[in-house]
């Protein structure tokens, strides 16, 4: 070492410290792609109240809204030929930049990356735009045009009341996001696109030196202090069956049911659960009860599934999405659109399957099988550096490793007692919060009130006799306490 | 502070990256294939994927080979019957044999193709292999069976109906269409998927017809070996028999005057213009067909002047894209807009015909014409990033030119493309007699409530 280095070397000993950022670095030689995951350590949860998704705007303003150097439509020009983007997604506890680019063109994407991450331009047009867009997807798309997802919105801004940090929809709320100026926005990302909250992911076709530079890139931004305290608490469980009947013209209806659950991927149960979860309704596929026995014998709809994490994925995609971790979960049951003259059929039928597994448990069969499923199928979530990336940082959340790697150490430990256990212990709900998107509320307000049997009936011939005699049984299964709220869509997600 | 990226913002000559490394194929990996003497083709595509294969079938029949009346969405709805099992492996002990596997299990129907995929380790090949050529061959189902997984067929249609998007695209193929089977989506129309129950003798007819090893083919990609993956085709493949049909797809006649479609929507939606223009199938003419495909690129997409001014300057269109469909027959050119206000339709629409004049009359700019090259290529580059997805690639190109390296050519066509060739398609496809027009809007008694709020 000589003089100089030696010199060099003491004065940064004395230096401010600089917050390093978290980094997640998965290198991947052969791959001529390169992912990004910036994130930073604020989300929807974080939104002031009255401000209803200023972080998802904020991320909007950032990916979509130019650089203080380029305009969006420049950046627009630049990202083109190279087939790349940057998009900023806020959750609840996370925002996140996800881009791919081809490692030819990484260094003159990564120019752009962080101009835009670290000098955003927030011009008055773009934010009006970004706005108008958020409010659109709100009371057009949301409202009018996708059944499924506002259903399943539904379901989680009843389960958390708007008193909750998780109790909006994360693009925010009408009155929220009319609200906002552009102030708001410059001041949310000055106050927390900071070092501090920073957690970078890099994966695929390049090396650590690129990592460094880019982490020395990012230097500008403030140091920043520790994340914003956020007053979470897991949603009370529910005493009977809390239905929200959100009332559009619809020829079927979209369910959701859930309810808290104490776990997370931190948690040991959550691992046990998994198993117990797959069997139930693992997400597209044939595998679960509730797939099997309500569209495969029945022909009710489409799909049927089980989560006992916050479910975002649309319906035709297939793994987890990453970058979506949380201090709370739910259990939740997705039951795809039914025909209305069978929606409290079906909601009975999926809360049948619930109380099965919760009174039966897994034999040592199913158990086994579903183990070894959940062992192999696990490896296929992270089959792309991008999305090993995104689990790996989820574990950093968690203080735990990716999830696949958890469920490959785990599973192999689990008995099907332990997964007994831990169905009891988690999912014997008093109660569920349900949301149905229907037509004739008052209709099915009353008829799910009543408690009276709701037989199925057929349009389809050679139903086995072992299934009729479950849906007799399904037919009178107990509404207990049920409480209905109707909700006209145009009201939905207003404040 | 500057940063060695800032340096390098400084000197990025903007709208041309580096260009895309031109020469090597777009797909570029090795494929070996083996046709067995049923017909029925093999093809392994190695790819780094330690472990993992993506095993397809497909078979080159979708939607557009539906041609009897009363009968759409039959392709589709074979699909789901594909699950229910055979005398050897009931839907049950094929389910729970792909579940030992921990297989990701799917299959998905368009107009052209209905393929079946499955991603497993690799050391589960000879298993996939006797699963898949067992279910192909003996397929056995009762009428009660199929009649549930009918109406899980129409749930799938009431799952899509709630966007407006379905209705779009159903009206578009019906007025675009008067002959060929392009006239109905890939699920069919509403009143057949109803009616699909009482249809248990002809579904016995079209397993008949169309799942035959002639027009069928075995893509393995990932941790394969080729000359392993042939031997097990043989064994377990090999005593399927050739069919024959003689079903003829009829042709399209030209469209001679444009049509129109106006369509409400019962909820607050903003205002959805759609247009649609025949244009030839790229096995009949790849030039133009390529030359479309970046006409629709360099005139409509994120980048194009229209974008710019419509979508981000003046903030009258929310959502403008083009697309040159490519499929086996000739296909559509459409162009789709989401506008703010239903008031800025005519002044959209007259921008949009002027973009089109514009673009047969003005050759483009030969950098932006760069730009959309390598934007095409490193957007399907990226696209291969696992074994399922360079199996998936494959099978789309089999469904449009037969070829699994199909994609190949096209990407050829797009790199021989000089802005002449864009000014000859403007000049020669949009002609309004070849157009149809489909609008949707709210329906006036909901803006009426709404602007009443």
């Amino acid at each position: 070492m000589n003089l100089l280095s030696t010199i060099a070397l003491a004065a940064l000993a004395f230096a401010p410290a600089a917050p390093a950022p978290q980094v997640t670095f998965l290198p991947s030689e052969g791959s001529p792609l390169v992912s990004l995951r910036i994130q930073f350590n604020v989300g929807s949860a974080h939104d002031p109240a009255g401000k209803e998704g200023l972080a998802a705007l904020t991320a909007a303003m950032i990916a979509e809204g130019g650089s203080e150097e380029m305009s969006y439509g420049r950046i627009l020009d630049a990202f083109y030929p190279m087939a790349a983007g940057l998009y900023g997604g806020a959750r609840k506890e996370v925002t996140t930049f996800v881009g791919d680019v081809h490692r030819d063109n990484l260094d003159a994407y990564t120019a752009i990356v962080v101009g835009l991450l670290t000098k955003p331009r927030f011009a008055p047009e773009d934010f009006e735009r970004l706005r108008n867009e958020a409010i659109d997807e709100l009371t057009k798309t949301l409202r009018g045009s996708n059944d499924e997802e506002l259903g399943k919105w539904t379901l989680q801004t009843r389960l958390y009341d708007r008193t909750s940090p998780y109790g909006h929809v994360d693009r925010g709320t009408v009155a929220g996001l009319r609200s906002i100026t552009l102030d708001d926005v410059r001041a949310f990302h000055a106050a927390n696109y900071t070092r501090a909250r920073l957690h970078l992911g890099v994966a695929g076709g390049t090396d650590r030196a690129y990592v460094d530079r880019l982490t020395r890139a990012l230097e500008v931004l403030p140091a920043g202090g520790s994340a914003p305290t956020l007053d979470v608490k897991q949603a009370a469980p529910r005493d009977g069956l809390k239905v929200t009947i959100v009332e559009k013209p619809a020829e079927a209806s979209a369910i959701s049911i859930g309810a808290p659950i104490a776990v997370t991927r931190a948690d040991d149960d959550f691992y046990a659960l998994a198993v117990a979860n797959s069997y139930l309704g693992e997400h597209r596929t044939f595998n679960g009860k509730l797939m099997q026995d309500l569209r495969g014998k029945r022909g009710l709809n489409y799909g049927d599934y089980s989560y006992i994490e916050d479910f975002i994925q649309e319906g035709g995609g297939t793994f987890p999405i990453s970058n979506n971790p949380r201090r709370v979960q739910y259990f939740s049951i997705w039951i795809r659109p039914v025909p209305a003259d069978k929606t409290v059929f079906a909601l009975r039928a999926a809360l049948w399957e619930w109380k099965r597994l919760v009174d039966k448990g897994m034999t040592e069969a199913e158990f086994e099988a579903t183990r070894s499923f959940l062992l192999n199928y696990s490896k296929l979530w992270v089959q792309t550096p991008s999305r090993r990336l995104g689990y790996a940082m989820d574990g950093v959340f968690y203080g735990r490793d990716d999830v696949v790697t958890e469920l490959a150490r785990r599973l192999p430990k689990l008995t099907v007692a332990d997964v007994n256990n831990a169905v009891r212990k988690h999912l014997s709900f008093p109660g569920f919060e349900v949301a149905v998107v229907a037509k004739d509320a008052r209709g099915l307000e009353q008829l799910l009130r009543s408690g009276k049997p709701t037989p199925i009936t057929y349009d389809t011939e050679g139903t086995p006799a072992d299934v009729l005699a479950e849906d007799r049984e399904i037919a009178v299964f107990p509404l207990e306490r049920v409480d209905v709220r109707i909700i006209p869509v145009a009201e939905m997600f207003e404040k | 502070m500057r940063s060695v990226f800032s340096v390098i913002l400084a000197g990025l000559a903007i709208g041309l990256a580096p260009a895309a490394r031109g020469d090597a194929p777009v797909f570029p990996f090795r494929i070996e294939s083996t046709t067995l003497p049923n017909g029925l083709r093999v093809l392994s595509i190695p790819f780094d994927s330690p472990g993992i294969i993506a095993y397809y079938t497909v078979v080159r029949t979708g939607s557009r080979n539906e041609v009897e009346e009363g009968l759409t969405g039959f392709a589709h709805f074979f699909e789901h019957m594909m699950f229910r099992g055979t005398k050897r492996y009931s839907a049950e002990a094929y389910n729970a044999a792909l579940k030992s596997l921990g297989a990701d299990s799917n299959a998905f129907t368009s107009d052209d193709l209905t393929c079946y995929h499955m991603t497993v380790p690799a050391s589960a090949l000879a298993k996939a292999v006797e699963l898949e050529a067992d279910r192909f061959q003996n397929l056995e189902y009762d009428e009660p069976a199929f009649q549930k997984e009918a109406r899980a067929v129409l749930g799938e249609y009431n799952k899509s109906a709630s966007s407006p998007y379905l209705l779009l695209n159903e009206t578009m193929q019906e007025k675009a269409y008067t002959k060929h089977t392009y006239r109905h989506t890939t699920i069919g129309f509403l009143d057949d998927v109803k009616a699909m129950p009482t249809r248990y003798a002809y579904s016995k007819v079209f397993f008949d017809r169309w799942y035959r090893p002639e027009n069928c083919t075995v893509i393995v990609a990932g941790d394969v070996k080729h000359a392993e993956l042939v031997e097990l085709a043989k064994k377990h493949y090999g005593a399927w028999k050739r069919g024959s049909n003689d079903v003829v797809i009829p042709e399209e006649p030209e469209q001679t005057s444009e049509r129109e479609a106006k369509l409400g929507w019962p909820l607050p939606t903003l205002p959805i213009r759609y247009l649609g223009w025949h244009i030839p199938a790229s096995s009949r003419n790849l030039a133009d067909h390529a030359a479309l495909g970046a006409l629709a690129q360099a005139y409509f997409g994120a980048t194009s002047p229209l974008y710019k001014s419509l979508v981000i300057e003046e903030q009258k269109v929310v959502t403008l894209g083009a697309d040159a469909e490519s499929k086996r027959d000739p296909g559509l050119f459409t162009i789709l807009v989401r506008a703010r206000s239903a008031a800025d339709l005519p002044e959209i629409q007259a921008r949009i015909d002027r973009t089109l004049a514009d673009a047969a009359t003005t050759p483009l700019d030969a950098a932006k014409l760069a730009a959309v090259k390598s934007h095409l290529r490193y957007a399907f580059a990226a696209s291969l990033e696992s074994a399922d997805a360079v199996a998936l690639a494959a099978s789309y190109a089999i469904a449009v030119s037969d070829e699994p390296d199909g994609m190949n050519r096209l990407h050829e066509a797009y790199a021989a493309l000089t802005p002449a060739d864009l000014q000859r398609v403007a000049a020669k496809y949009f002609a309004k007699t070849n157009r149809t027009v489909v609008t949707l809007e709210t329906t006036p008694a909901q803006s009426d409530k709404e602007s009443n709020k």
